[in-house]
Parts: C-alpha cells; structure tokens; sequence
C-alpha cells in the first residue's frame, strides 16, 4: 500500500517535471521561432540552440555599433556641416565644418545648451521650428553674421550667405545641413563685373569704327558703298547690343534709383511706339488693335516704357505671321478682384504669331535666351536690311523696367490665337476719370 | 543652460522646461535686436537706405517677443511658484527683455536719422562714431553671449567697456558742439548730436542687461 503510494507521487512529480519540460521547450522553441529560420528539434538541443541565438544577436549588435560609428565618423568628416537639436532645441551634435562654419569651436559635446545660446542666428531657429511644425524637410537661405565680442574682430569678419537644408527626424529631433554659398556667389558677382567692364572696354572703339564708317559711306559711290552699309548695320548691332547690356547692368544694380516718374497716358504713347514700327509692321500687313479704357494714366519714367513696348511690338512683329493683328487689351482690376490695397493696371499684349515653345517659357527673361522658334523663324524678307534677329537682351530689358516700376510681367501662350501673350501688371495707376469703353 | 545643471530642483522639470523655453524665447529677441542694430549700422554708415527701411518691420516683431515673454514670465510666476534662483531668473529676463527692447527702439530712431542725414555730405566725425556703433554692438554681443553662458564675470566686465563708448560720447560731442561758422543748415550737426546720445544709451542698455545676469548668477545687486 505504502509502495503504491510512493510510486504514485514519484508518477505525479514526473508528470510535472516533464509538463514544464514541454512547456519550457515550446517556449524557447517559439522564442527562437522569430529569430532563426531553422527549426530545432525539440529537447535539451535548444539550451545550445539559444546559446548560439545569444552570441548571433550580440555579433549583429556588434557589427551594428560598428557601422553606426563608421557613419558618425563620415558624417563628422563631411564637406558640408551638420547639426542636429532635440525638442527643446538643444544642441545634440554638430560636425566639424557646422563647427567651422557657425563658428562653435567653444562648445563641447558634453554640454548639452540650447542653440540659440551657441549661435544666435534667428533664421536657422525660424527653420528648425518650421521643420517640427510642418514635419516636412525645408531649406532656407539668408545671410548670416558671426557674432564677435571684440569690437575690433567685428568690423573685419565678413558675413556670409548660408544655405541651411533641415529634416525632421523621430522624437521631435531636427537634423541641419549647413553650406557656405558665398563662394558662389562671389563667383557670380565678379562675373558680372568682368562682363560691365568688357562692354565699358567695348563701347569706346565701336564708337571709333562707326565715326569712320560714316566718314567712308559719305565718300562712296554705290556700288561701294554697299559694302560700308552693311558695316554700319553691323556696327551699329553691336553698339545697341553693348549699349543694351550697360542699361540692363546698371538696372540691375541700382533698381530705382534713375526713373523720372510721371505721368504718362497709356494710349498715346502705345500709339507713338507704333508710329515708329509702322515700317517694320506695313511690310507685313499686321495691323494693331487696342481695347481698353480711353485715359489711363500711370506713373511711370516716359522713356523707359517707351523702350518697354518698343521691345514687345518689335517681337511681336518679327514672329507674326503676315497680315494677322496685334491685340493689346487694357483693363484696371478694381481692389475687389486683386488681393492689394489699390487698383491695378493690367495689359495683356496678344499677337497671332508662332508663340513660346513651352520648353522655353520659364527663361524667356533670362539675358542672351533666344528660344528655338526664335532660331529657327526667319523674317519673312531675309534679305532687307531691316531684317536683324534680336539679341537676346530685348525681354530682359522690359523685365528689369517693369520690375523697377514695381509690376510684374508674365509671358504665356495665348490658347485662342496661339501667339504669344504678355501679360504687365502695374499699382501705379493715377486716379483716372473711369470712362466708359467706347472701343 | 547651465545653470540649470546645477538646479538643485530636479522634482520640478516642468519649471525648468518653462524657463528654457523661455530664455530661447530671450535669445530668439536678442538676435532680432543684434540684427536691428546691425541694420541701423549699415543705414547710417553705408548709406543704405533699403536697410533703414528694414528696420520698422523689425521693430514691430521685437516689440510682439517682449510682450510674449512679458506674459509668459508673468504667467510661470503666478502658476508655478517659483523659488530661490528661479525667481531671479524670471524677474531678471523681465528688466532684460525691457533693455532689449529699448535697443530695438534705438536702432529704429538711428534708421530715421540715417534717412534724414541721407542728402548731406559726411561728417568728419563719421569714422568716431562708427568705432562707437561697432563697440556698442559688440557690447551687445558681449551681454547675450553673458546670459546664454550665464557668466557673471562678462556681465560685470560690460561696465568698463560702458567706458570707452561714454568717452567717446563726450569726444564727439565737444566736436560737434564747438563748430563755429558753420556753412548752410546745421541740421546734419543736430542729426549727428541726436545719433551719438541713441548709441550712448544703447550701451547703457547693453550694460544693463549684463548687470541683470550677475544678479541672476549671484543674487547681489552690483
């Protein structure tokens, strides 16, 4: 009785040993299930089974930390900086040239202060704020002034512009990429300087040459001076090129420094331009058409909207097609239509010509652009010697006027007649009589 | 900050958190007003009047931060209760925020002289008194660079810098008050007058604000 007893708890005590043996197996089984893709036999073979598991895990871990201080190391030694600030702002890291370029040699990685204590640059924080907020990677330029404590330092340390491109990253992190783009800059700016000089260089002999063309067409007979006229077309091509890049140079540099604003009716001097194309248009049987009101005064320099429409006819001109019409509409959108404070003066100019390519209508502006419809259209009589293609500064020109007059210009193509269509819009409307369009 | 390494309060993280934010909130300030006084420097002296007109715009943002951390320091105070160092904290950014704005007003009021002083030819005093504007602004610099360090040192190091600009004032001052026969307007002498006496009273600001930072660092008044 005792014996049976007995063997019935030793019975009872290994079925327990043995349940948790099962259980303890299918837990390692399904622990290790996920981190290998063999499957192991069940039973003692899973103790090893998961020593082996461990030692794999820490090898990643280990081939892990590696690669992760390779990166560091890449990106301390990158060319362009690096910073990156927790949520409150907080200087986490920065790379070695971010140290170079924000000046932040003092700061120590140990220290963890706000950005705004190590640089006080109110943009780069505007953008880091905006990057949290919108969680979209942004970029922002502007020129940034080194701080210095020493009056003497201040008035020798040079500002420069900085390009800053950031990238929201997890737990409200923000990550900066941070450039120098004076250098480019720069660059850009004594280009330009090389090419005022050159055409400064240029004016003086071209003026020589065409005094003694002159003297020589006066003296020759035709058939000779066949050849001087053609001189003096070319002369004088180059002259208004050269003359042309001056204007737009010293637009550029001084926008509204030179204008002799006044009043200026906006009809007649439409009219007047016209007159003086009237050759160039008769050979080609357009015709010009206005609609709009009849009065519009506007304040503006008389002669520097003259050249404006003078350059946009003189296209529209050479790329009609013969015996089609000019439109140019004018109309005043009242404040009720345009988001500003007061009216403003729109004029669509709208030829039946070949129009823009679409390739070409971002940079229509741009100086030297010649389009390809512009390369490949031939004026309709190539021989004349009215027939001179443009060089290239014309709508850069009227840009740089109208933008001194504080309008915009926008050059589309028109869906009804398929030519080109530009589009002025200027604010300094004269209070004008609103009459009544009687055209 | 640093000085919040050493808060011997940790249990009130949310109170330190207010007073980061703030203090950022100073910073953000103190750039708009380096800037500002950066502008009216190049108005004034480079005779760029697109910077002068800058600098109302600027002022408008500088005076929207004072009353935002006017109230914000209000607003910790009657909330959170704060004691000891954090208290000094929040009444010093109080004064400090009001000596910021004082400077922004300054430069704004330089930005007016510039566009009035535009027509005349320069001044033979014009070289003194930008070494006084760069020295006033590297003052400035001085003084925030004081308070994101919290070092107490450079805060009491400001009033000897004070120095020079004051000498400078009564320099200059002489020079102009002494002219005799003077040919056409006076206006651009009165102009010059009104410029130095601004600049003197921003360095006065500028030292003040360093004063506001020894007191937050050492509870003392100096």
């Amino acid at each position: 009785m005792l014996l049976l007893g007995f063997f019935l708890g030793l019975a009872v005590g290994i079925g327990f040993w043995v349940w948790q043996q099962v259980q303890l197996n299918r837990y390692l089984g399904r622990l290790l299930r996920p981190l290998t893709s063999h499957s192991y036999k069940m039973g003692l073979l899973l103790i090893p089974g998961l020593r082996q598991e461990i030692a794999m895990v820490k090898q990643n871990q280990q081939d892990l930390q590696q690669s992760l201080q390779t990166y560091q190391d890449l990106l301390d030694f990158a060319p362009v900086g690096y910073l990156q600030v927790d949520e409150e702002n907080q200087l986490l890291w920065c790379n070695r040239q971010a140290q170079k370029i924000l000046y932040l040699q003092s700061w120590q990685p140990e220290q963890v202060r706000l950005l705004l204590e190590l640089v006080r640059s109110y943009e780069l924080d505007h953008l880091i704020e905006q990057t949290r907020d919108l969680q979209k990677p942004q970029t922002g330029e502007w020129i940034f002034h080194p701080s210095r404590d020493d009056a003497a330092e201040m008035a020798t340390i040079k500002s420069f512009a900085l390009r800053a491109s950031s990238l929201p990253l997890p737990n409200g992190q923000v990550g900066v990429f941070l450039e120098n783009r004076q250098p480019l800059l720069d660059i850009n700016q004594l280009r330009d300087r090389y090419f005022s000089d050159l055409a400064h260089e240029l004016r003086t002999p071209l003026t020589s040459i065409r005094l003694v063309a002159e003297t020589l067409q006066t003296r020759l007979e035709p058939p000779l001076n066949r050849w001087v006229n053609r001189l003096m077309q070319e002369v004088d091509r180059l002259i208004s090129l050269v003359q042309s890049w001056l204007d737009l140079t010293q637009m550029e540099a001084n926008p509204n420094m030179q204008l002799q604003a006044k009043a200026v009716e906006l009809r007649s001097l439409i009219t007047s331009v016209w007159e003086t194309l009237e050759p160039l248009a008769g050979r080609q049987h357009l015709s010009l058409s206005y609609s709009g009101p009849e009065n519009v005064w506007i304040k503006a320099d008389q002669a520097r909207m003259y050249q404006v429409f003078l350059n946009l006819l003189d296209n529209s001109i050479k790329y009609s097609l013969p015996s089609t019409s000019i439109h140019i509409e004018a109309k005043i959108l009242s404040t009720k239509d345009n988001h500003t404070a007061s009216p403003i003066l729109e004029i669509n100019l709208i030829d039946s010509g070949v129009g823009f390519s679409e390739a070409d209508l971002p940079h229509v502006f741009e100086r030297f652009y010649r389009g390809d419809k512009a390369r490949t259209h031939s004026p309709q009589d190539g021989n004349s010697i009215g027939a001179i293609v443009g060089n290239g500064l014309g709508l850069a020109i009227v840009e740089q006027i109208i933008l001194a007059h504080g309008g915009s210009i926008k050059a589309m193509n028109h869906p009804e007649t398929g030519g080109a269509w530009m589009q002025l819009q200027f604010c300094e409307v004269m209070a004008n009589s609103l009459s009544q369009d009687y055209s | 900050m640093k000085a919040i390494d050493y808060n011997p309060n940790p249990q009130r993280p949310q109170l330190a958190r207010a007073i980061r934010r703030l203090e950022r909130d100073i910073l953000r300030m103190g750039a708009l007003v380096e800037q500002s006084f950066r502008l009216s420097h190049q108005a004034l002296f480079a005779r760029n009047l697109t910077a002068a007109e800058e600098l109302p715009r600027l002022d408008k943002k500088i005076d929207r931060f004072y009353r935002q951390i006017e109230s914000d320091c209000t607003a910790i105070m009657t909330l959170q209760a704060p004691t000891a160092q954090d208290l000094r904290f929040l009444s010093a950014f109080m004064q400090l925020v009001r000596d910021l704005e004082r400077i922004g007003d300054y430069a704004e009021d330089l930005a007016e002289i510039a566009i009035k002083i535009f027509p005349y030819a320069p001044h033979p005093s014009m070289p003194d008194i930008e070494a006084m504007s760069l020295h006033a602004q590297s003052m400035l610099a001085t003084s925030l660079k004081a308070l994101g360090d919290l070092d107490e040192a450079s805060g009491r190091r400001l009033k000897h810098l004070d120095d020079t600009v004051d000498d400078a004032y009564d320099r200059v001052y002489q020079t102009l008050a002494q002219q005799r026969d003077v040919p056409g307007v006076v206006e651009p002498i009165v102009l010059l007058a009104l410029a130095i006496r601004c600049l003197e009273r921003m360095a006065d600001h500028a030292t003040n604000i360093g004063q506001r930072v020894a007191y937050i660092v050492t509870g003392q008044r100096s």
